[in-house]
């Protein structure tokens, strides 16, 4: 296959008035990885989404072998060999993952789609990532059924499945676990010996430096660097592209054991068992950040939702040494828990209401039943200032923000409320490393004001920065406890991998 | 007890259609408790006959349904084609048209409206709601104005077609046996996965390169296509013109389709289904009326038990629930 290139020179976007990119500029060649970095609204997605067709630029070019092309929907970006893994994921819950991975490029036997071709062509596919996805999942699953892991890398298939000459990877390794990852890499690795160009897009830096080729890093919708070979540039130099001079994220204050022991129990929790829960067992102290770690799924989310009590459950739980049953989460907010969902579209946020109606959600009764409005806005005000909201005005709709300031009226929301117990679930997920930072800050404010903290991460840096404690989930079992010198890297990836593995390491001890 | 739950919901999920074929056989077994010749030949032909108009609107409800939208319009469009085929044979049963042409042109009206709802729809974006109920006003009004009061007779031929017999199997059947063929070809064709696409999920569906706009045009088209052939058949069975005579068809349509296991929020479900949902509401009323139920009663009574279906899956979810609490 001959040398392609493809690139984007100036492009221009503008939503309404908000300019999401004001020149974007990227270039990638067959057989070659670019990453695309940048903070949460500094228009990287906007940029590939103007490659993939989903968005028409308002002016600038997009060239395929430095000779324009024009589209205006994925259908005639897909006929330029271009193919993309969407953030959002594009797949259809209810069709079949062969369905999913074929859309509108079935296998045909005449006019009608050819049945046992696709079934085939889908179990090559899911083929690739043989041993790091359950063996249960086959061609004709209905994609409702799976995990989001899984989902992902359903999505990744499909892109691949139209040979593409370019293959853009947004966020592709966000819901991925560490083996999932790896296998990816290598199937890059693959992908650029047959010639495909590949745009990568992560958060997570660590992967940019064991793939990328080139890093392009856009900021405030402009390119700050563009095609930078990754062998020439610093991790700190990146991060400081991305993020400007002056917010550099700091180093954590690392919370003193010794006050651990001191303090009260805040929850004692007792062979809990449910969905994907198989018996926990663990108690937390008042003021602690306790880490959830562990590959993905394996019952980090439900113990979380359990507590909440949004899912059913069987097992003790006690809160201040008050036996509790929560059958909804109504009777857990009563209590003083709060609960901080991933997947904040879909569950923390109501994203047509203003800012400040969903700073307010949870704590509307303290206004009264004629609600003292005056009193309200105030403390919204004092809030979204603590909180560095970037924001056009309280009154605005939530939708109307970036994703990480999205994320902390998310958290900000509970401030106000001062929850005993603060449950999240994956909350940085697609949050960039500014907004990630000021999150902790966030969360290290809550512990000073007393707040227990239950804090389930995919990404294991996050939880080795900020938990006082990390207990290891494997199979809905509570599989390590890691504290002091044990949070490290090394304990928790080996302790995360197989209850086998444990053995070995205490036998090594 | 758990996992058994769990397997349970997703054999349901799976074979959703199952729940329909079950009341399916409910109904016939309370059917013949009540009529016990049932199965006699004559009377199930004149089951099917009245199966037949049904299920025609309702096959076209489930592929606008299917594809994320909803048609009000439908029984408009019905007593539209009908007064236009009337119309057309000059209300007296005689014109220079041949049969063939004149419902051949009400088959295209009948289309063209539906053109106009997928217009509406799916590029000027309205509301699937308020575009077709707003356009079945414009349908059932254009029906008045062509034939302000029920008259007219059409040519004998219809009708004969209409009670005939092939191989042995009457019309209706042949009807139906081709409607389900159609629709098999159909759903393994792009186009179906398209369909499916297109109500499951329509930003994904535009995503991976689906026509969106354009799918979900042609759901409205081929719904004004079965509903003209629902009026074809009317037409065929009564004989003659009537501009209301579409009316009080719409509604039973829609829950033809959501007894047949189709979502109401796209994505899932078909006519194999629809048909025997079809079949289902005409038992339903048969079953009323051979168990002497009062008159003034009959439609109470036709209203508590399609509720009762409709919620059937729901409460038996509730059900599942109560005891997983339990356990």
């Amino acid at each position: 296959m001959s040398k392609t290139t493809f690139s984007a020179k100036n492009v221009v976007k503008h939503f309404g008035g908000v300019t999401a990119l004001s020149d974007g500029n990227i270039e990638i060649a067959s057989g070659e990885v670019v990453a695309l970095l940048g903070a949460n609204g500094s228009g990287k997605s906007t940029l590939s989404k103007a490659l993939t067709g989903v968005v028409v630029p308002n002016s600038g070019q997009l060239l395929r072998n430095e000779k324009p092309m024009n589209f205006s929907s994925p259908l005639d970006a897909k006929n330029y060999g271009i193919a993309s893994v969407y953030q959002e994921l594009s797949l259809i819950p209810r069709m079949t993952i062969a369905e999913n991975i074929w859309l509108m490029h079935e296998p045909t036997r005449g006019t009608f789609v050819n049945q046992k071709e696709l079934f085939n062509r889908t179990a090559d596919l899911l083929d690739l990532f043989k041993g790091t996805i359950s063996a249960s999942i086959r061609p004709d699953s209905y994609v409702y059924h799976l995990g989001s892991d899984e989902r992902q890398i359903v999505e990744i298939l499909k892109a691949y499945s139209l040979k593409p000459s370019l293959l853009i990877l947004d966020e592709a390794t966000a819901s991925l676990d560490n083996k999932q990852v790896d296998r990816l890499f290598s199937l890059i690795e693959n992908w650029k010996k047959e010639e495909i160009a590949i745009e990568f897009i992560s958060h997570r830096l660590e992967e940019v430096f064991r793939i990328a080729d080139k890093v392009t890093v856009l900021r405030n919708g402009k390119t700050v660097a563009y095609s930078i070979p990754i062998v020439d540039i610093k991790r700190n130099d990146l991060v400081r592209y991305m993020v400007g001079e002056k917010s550099l994220a700091k180093e954590h204050e690392l919370y003193s054991q010794e006050r651990l022991t001191k303090e009260k129990t805040a929850i004692s929790i007792h062979g809990l068992r449910g969905i994907n829960l198989r018996g926990i067992s663990v108690d937390v102290k008042e003021g602690e950040i306790l880490g959830l770690g562990g590959l993905r799924g394996q019952g980090q989310s439900e113990m979380l939702l359990s507590i909440f009590g949004a899912i059913q459950h069987s097992g003790k739980i006690e809160i201040n040494g008050k036996l509790v049953t929560f059958t909804n989460p109504k009777q857990a907010i009563n209590q003083g828990i709060a609960f901080v969902p991933g997947d904040r579209n879909s569950q923390g946020l109501f994203s047509i209401r203003s800012i400040l109606e969903n700073l307010m959600l949870p704590s509307w009764e303290k206004y009264g039943t004629v609600i003292r409005m005056k009193a309200a806005v105030q403390d919204a005000e004092k809030i979204s200032k603590s909180l560095n909201l970037v924001m056009g005005g309280l009154n605005d709709p939530v939708s109307s923000l970036s994703g990480g300031n999205a994320q902390k009226v998310v958290v900000g929301k509970w401030l106000l409320k001062s929850p005993k117990i603060l449950l999240l679930d994956d909350p940085t997920k697609g949050v960039d490393v500014g907004a990630k930072d000021e999150l902790y800050q966030l969360l290290y404010r809550l512990r000073e004001q007393g707040t227990t903290i239950l804090f389930y991460s995919s990404e294991d840096d996050e939880l080795l920065n900020l938990c006082d404690r990390i207990v290891v989930f494997y199979d809905g079992q509570i599989n390590a406890v890691l504290t002091g010198e044990d949070i490290n890297k090394n304990t928790l990836v080996s302790t995360s991998m197989s209850s086998q593995l444990i053995g070995a390491e205490v036998e090594a001890k | 007890m758990t996992k058994l739950f769990e397997k349970f919901r997703r054999f349901n999920e799976k074979y959703y259609f199952i729940f329909v074929i079950f009341l399916f056989i409910l109904a016939i077994v309370v059917n013949y408790s009540l009529q016990a010749n049932f199965f006699k030949a004559s009377v199930l032909r004149g089951f099917a006959k009245s199966v037949l108009p049904v299920a025609m609107l309702a096959a076209g409800e489930a592929f606008v349904i299917i594809g994320g939208g909803i048609d009000l319009s439908n029984g408009a469009i019905v007593s539209l084609v009908n007064c236009v085929i009337v119309y057309l044979f000059g209300v007296t049963g005689n014109t220079n048209l041949s049969v063939w042409w004149v419902v051949l042109i009400g088959i295209m009206a009948g289309m063209m409206a539906g053109l106009v709802n997928g217009i509406l729809v799916a590029y000027l974006r309205l509301q699937a709601f308020v575009a077709t109920f707003a356009s079945s006003f414009l349908f059932a009004g254009l029906a008045l104005l062509i034939l302000p009061q029920p008259q007219g007779n059409v040519p004998s031929l219809l009708n004969t077609i209409y009670r005939g017999n092939f191989l042995g199997i009457n019309f209706p059947i042949w009807v139906l046996i081709l409607t389900l063929v159609i629709w098999l070809l159909l759903k393994s064709s792009r186009f179906g996965k398209s369909l499916f696409a297109t109500g499951g999920d329509a930003k994904s569906a535009f995503l991976s390169g689906v026509k969106v706009p354009r799918v979900s045009m042609m759901t409205y088209v081929i719904a004004g296509l079965f509903s003209a052939l629902c009026a074809v058949v009317v037409t065929m069975s009564m004989g003659t013109g009537d501009p209301l005579i579409g009316d009080s068809l719409n509604m039973n349509s829609i829950v033809a389709v959501v007894l047949g296991g189709t979502l109401m929020s796209g994505g899932r479900g078909g006519i194999f289904g629809t048909i025997l949902g079809s079949a289902i509401i005409i038992m339903i009323r048969q079953i009323i009326s051979f168990a002497n139920v009062p008159t003034w009663w009959q439609q109470f009574v036709y209203g508590v038990i399609v509720m009762l279906i409709l919620a059937g899956p729901g409460i038996s979810l509730l059900i599942q629930r109560k005891h997983y609490d339990r356990n």
